[in-house]
């Protein structure tokens, strides 16, 4: 998966997840203030795409996301 | 009959049953007594400054030989120094409130204290897991203060049937029925807070006490639903004002949430005061030290499971052997 796929399927488990409009979100918007996640959304989210990319997200990985592109390179950088 | 569950053996307790952490009232007195009466008591630090959290642990620690747990809550923003003192002091168990703990808890582990977790979510349970804690606290919407939104019934099963780890049920327990239906959930043991307001030793007024005591099961209300983090409080005038309130005026709602915590546990003040509390409330009836409190509850829980046991699973077992 290159990255546009992967923001891709961000993009789709975010729709899904939160209340939210696909236009609503880009790259640097942040999860909670703008598009109104809680933390246990986000884990749930995680979870979610870990199941799909076949990876495995540690605990520690979560607290640093804060906005999209976070998820993105996450996942990016565990299918390396 | 207890001992030989994980929670027992790997604390060398008597019970396994754990005093939820309670911002306010789960202080070193509180927390000393259920230790000293078999169980782990545990100091609620999310309302402490860092004195007296550490004025709290030391006098825990001058009055019980025994194990305790000091709860932390991730949103505390002096969360860090919080954990560095818990390091100092070598306190032997830590629970990690609602939130995710990330490095903290392998930074606990490696120190060699004792490390759960409270969930309400199998994810985050998942996660945890994964990161090494040693025990998951389930804890069920029928709780006192923050809550997620599925009940202990459904909650427990699933999280026995998704985890390894050993777990232990919260949320709507207050007797011995309470315990033994955890167990048959699939828990490993109990964590229990609302019981113990209404405790003798426990840091709470007695407006606050006697609140616990009137209350039904119908008693108390959920806050902050509408302004992302649900609280579960005893109705009041207030309380019922602040739901109100929170469909329209969001930021007014959150500003006289803020401090009514305070509030209520300094004087009891009903008219702006949040009165944290489960629906268990409903099922208390009298103030008892905490150890009434609890080998009551524990003979009660053995009553019904060595009844169960003969009358349910022997017979049946006899049963079978009958008609072969
Ligand atoms: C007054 C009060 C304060 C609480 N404060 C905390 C807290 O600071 N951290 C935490 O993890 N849980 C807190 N809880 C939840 C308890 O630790 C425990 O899980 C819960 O009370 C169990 O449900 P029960 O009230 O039905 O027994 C609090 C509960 C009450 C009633």
């Amino acid at each position: 998966m290159n990255r546009e796929e992967v923001f891709s399927k961000v993009k789709k488990a975010l729709v899904e997840k939160l209340d939210v409009e696909e236009d609503q979100i880009s790259l640097d918007a942040d999860l909670r203030d703008d598009l109104g996640g809680s933390s246990l959304e986000l884990v749930d989210l995680v979870m979610d795409l870990e199941k799909e990319a076949k990876i495995k997200i540690e605990l520690e990985e979560l607290r640093s996301i804060q906005k999209v592109k976070d998820v993105v390179e996450l996942i990016e950088k565990k299918l390396h | 009959m207890f001992d030989s569950l994980p929670l027992c053996q790997c604390l060398k307790i008597k019970y396994p049953l754990i005093l939820g952490g309670m911002a306010w009232i789960g202080k070193g007195a509180l927390a000393a007594a259920v230790s000293n009466a078999g169980g782990l008591g545990t100091i609620g630090s999310g309302s402490m400054t860092l004195v007296e959290l550490r004025e709290e642990i030391n006098r825990c620690q001058m009055s019980t030989t025994k194990p305790f747990a000091v709860n932390i809550l991730m949103l505390d923003p002096a969360v860090e120094e919080k954990v560095s003192l818990l390091l100092e002091l070598r306190v032997p168990v830590v629970i990690f409130g609602a939130g995710n703990p990330g490095a903290f808890l392998e930074t606990f582990r490696r120190a060699g204290a004792v490390t759960m977790g409270v969930v309400s979510s199998e994810n985050l349970a998942l996660l945890l897991e994964r990161a090494g804690v040693d025990f998951i606290i389930g804890e069920g919407c029928e709780s006192g203060g923050h809550i997620g939104s599925v009940t202990t019934m459904v909650l427990i099963p699933a999280l026995a049937d998704l985890l390894r780890t050993p777990v232990i049920a919260a949320g709507g327990i207050a007797d011995g029925r309470g315990i033994a239906a955890a167990f048959m959930l699939g828990a490993q043991g109990v964590q229990i807070g609302t019981r113990f307001i209404a405790s003798v030793e426990s840091d709470a007024n007695e407006t606050y006490k006697q609140m616990i005591l009137k209350s039904g099961i119908r008693d108390t209300v959920v806050t902050g639903e509408r302004l992302g983090h649900p609280v579960r409080v005893l109705k009041t005038s207030f309380s019922k004002k602040i739901k109100r309130m929170e469909l329209d005026s969001s930021e007014e709602a959150e500003r006289l949430l803020l401090g009514s915590y305070r509030k209520a546990y300094q004087n009891g003040n009903l008219h702006e005061g949040s009165f944290l509390a489960g629906q268990s409330a409903g099922l208390v009836h009298e103030v008892s030290t905490c150890q009434e409190i609890i080998d009551k509850m524990f003979t009660q829980a053995t009553t019904i499971l060595e009844y169960t046991n003969t009358h349910i699973i022997e017979r049946r077992k006899n049963e079978q052997r009958g008609s072969i």
